[in-house]
């Protein structure tokens, strides 16, 4: 179980999602787009889902998300879950293409995030909020979705070491095949 | 590419099933999530301080670059606004005294007996749905969850959940939950906006004029034997005009008369006081509520009755106290910006201008407040 951990994502998740979410609370909280707070956990769960897929996108996001409901006061997993779903949503999105190129994962990655935001007034209307979809939503959200597809080509590099993995390298086939 | 496979399925469904396990049993309240918030504030307090200071330089460059402009203009505003308190502030003090005072003849409650301990705040919100901000006062400074929360100006919000040993976080009157009792106080008229010639009051001659106006004539009629009679002279203690009450409802008392000079022991002095009493206020209660985001807070009123037709913009909202209430009585809120009638019988919706900026708070204070309600059992 131990080296199951060491080897996994979450020993190299845990430390980035601790600095993300100190960033979440410092800097981001400041530095707004038209008063809307970047959401930087939310994209780079999208980003994480993009590098790896639907599955280790949810993996991410539910870990960052349960991480930034036990700080920030939130009702533990609301923002799981909204996380989650932005990395699942970016996971199945990159399937689209074997190996995209990094506008398509800045894409991906804003879709994912616009996703995720999206669900956050949704899990709390389940959860009994009274009016948690306002009119700014329509403002939030394309800010949330442009603002993480400008972060992606930071975030993805990080979300790929996060995840152990490597970009995948192009071959020329006509080169193997003389070799 | 295997998107489908039923084990890839199967993580990703128990991870929404467990994120809804943890939303259920946190709503329903869990001690040991308490207490693993309770320590992740703690391991996130050095980390935020350490990222804080990192960042810093970053933020403020940026913020000097974009809100140059705005800061100026804000700097302006702001100085236009403090030379106009100035000329109110011992009004103000005066009238504010004598009101505690009347409270405690009544033995009515009054925010001067209750204790507040003073929190800056270290925090806001990191996302797009909560009014939120954190404030470096918790449990141990008495802080419980519900008790009001103000700044100088007035009504900021109310502690909510979590509270930890040295931290809480406060929901802002602008918050979609958040609800208090309040009551609106007709007849006081608006105070035009920009920079405006004033008395020292602070109130412009026309506002004084409608409010309350105390007249103050006074003569000095000289004795009759070695002077004139008829010749009467305005007393130099007083201002050309007269005095001006300042404070609606609040009467300066006449001035004291200056003994008189030697030789002048003959003269005699009389003073005449003319004051005009104001209408009675009228008072209506409602619930203001929190509306999120950048919208201000509405009062609403469940019926329409005649005396709600009096309610109009610039009214004063103040909250209401009572058995129940979180909040006591005469905390300022702010003043009715807008009013919308509704059709029906449905009472009108009082858009509420908040005297606090809850974009631009530092210092707070925690009312140590309990309801009555609470303090009986």
């Amino acid at each position: 179980m131990f080296a199951s951990f060491v080897q996994g994502p979450l020993i190299r998740l845990i430390p980035v999602g601790i600095v993300l979410l100190a960033l979440q609370r410092t800097i981001f909280v400041d530095l707004t787009v038209d008063g809307v707070i970047i959401q930087v956990m939310t994209a780079f769960a999208a980003a994480a889902g993009a590098v790896g897929g639907s599955e280790r996108g949810a993996v991410v996001g539910f870990v960052l998300g349960v991480m930034y409901d036990l700080v920030e006061g939130t009702p533990l997993g609301s923002m799981a879950i909204a996380m989650t779903v932005a990395g699942i949503v970016a996971g199945l999105l990159a399937l689209i293409t074997a190996d995209p190129q990094w506008w398509l994962m800045a894409i991906f990655t804003g879709l994912g995030a616009a996703v995720g935001e999206l669900a956050v007034p949704v899990v709390r209307v389940f959860i009994g909020e009274d009016h948690p979809v306002e009119p700014r939503l329509a403002v939030v959200v394309p800010t949330v979705a442009v603002t993480a597809a400008v972060m992606s080509p930071l975030l993805v590099p990080v979300a790929r070491w996060c995840l152990r993995m490597t970009p995948a390298e192009w071959k020329d086939p006509t080169t193997d095949a003389t070799t | 590419m295997a998107i489908y496979s039923v084990g890839r399925r199967r993580v990703i469904i128990a991870l929404l099933l467990t994120s809804a396990l943890l939303l259920t049993l946190d709503l329903r309240g869990n001690a040991v999530i308490d207490r693993a918030r309770d320590g992740a504030a703690r391991v996130m307090d050095p980390i935020d301080s350490a990222v804080e200071a990192v960042t810093q330089p970053i933020e403020r460059a940026w913020k000097g670059i974009v809100d140059y402009d705005d800061l100026e203009q804000r700097n302006h505003e702001l100085q236009d606004e403090v030379d106009r308190l100035v000329g109110t502030q011992a009004a103000a003090e005066a009238s504010v005294l004598e009101y505690q005072e009347l409270l405690a003849l009544n033995n009515l409650p009054s925010l001067a007996g209750i204790d507040t301990e003073v929190a800056q705040v270290i925090g806001s919100a990191s996302n797009n749905f909560d009014q939120v901000v954190e404030i470096n006062k918790g449990r141990s400074s008495g802080v419980q969850i519900g008790m009001p929360v103000v700044n100088q100006a007035g009504l900021v919000g109310k502690i909510t959940e979590p509270v930890t040993a040295n931290s809480a976080r406060v929901m802002l009157a602008t918050d979609v939950k958040y609800t208090v009792a309040v009551r609106i106080t007709a007849g006081t008229p608006c105070v035009e906006e920009g920079p405006v010639d004033t008395s020292p009051s602070g109130l412009t001659d026309e506002e004084i004029r409608d409010l309350a106006s105390t007249s103050t004539t006074s003569t000095t009629t000289l004795p009759p034997d070695d002077r004139d009679p008829s010749v009467v002279v305005p007393d130099s203690t007083l201002p050309a005009g007269g005095t001006t009450s300042t404070v609606p409802g609040f009467a300066v008392p006449p001035p004291s008369t200056a003994p008189p000079a030697e030789g002048d022991a003959a003269v005699v002095e009389t003073s005449t006081t003319t004051t005009t009493v104001l209408e009675p206020v009228e008072k209506e209660f409602g619930a203001l509520e929190g509306r999120g985001g950048d919208r201000i807070p509405q009062v609403r009123f469940l019926q329409n009755n005649p005396a709600l037709t009096e309610l109009q913009e610039c009214d004063l909202v103040e909250t209401a106290g009572g058995s129940e209430s979180l909040a006591p009585p005469g905390i300022p809120v702010g003043r009715v910006a807008n009013r919308a009638d509704r059709p029906g019988s449905g009472g009108p919706l009082l858009d509420v201008d908040l005297y606090a900026d809850l974009d631009a708070l530092n210092f707070v204070r925690v009312v140590l407040y309990k309801p009555l309600s609470e303090v009986d059992e």
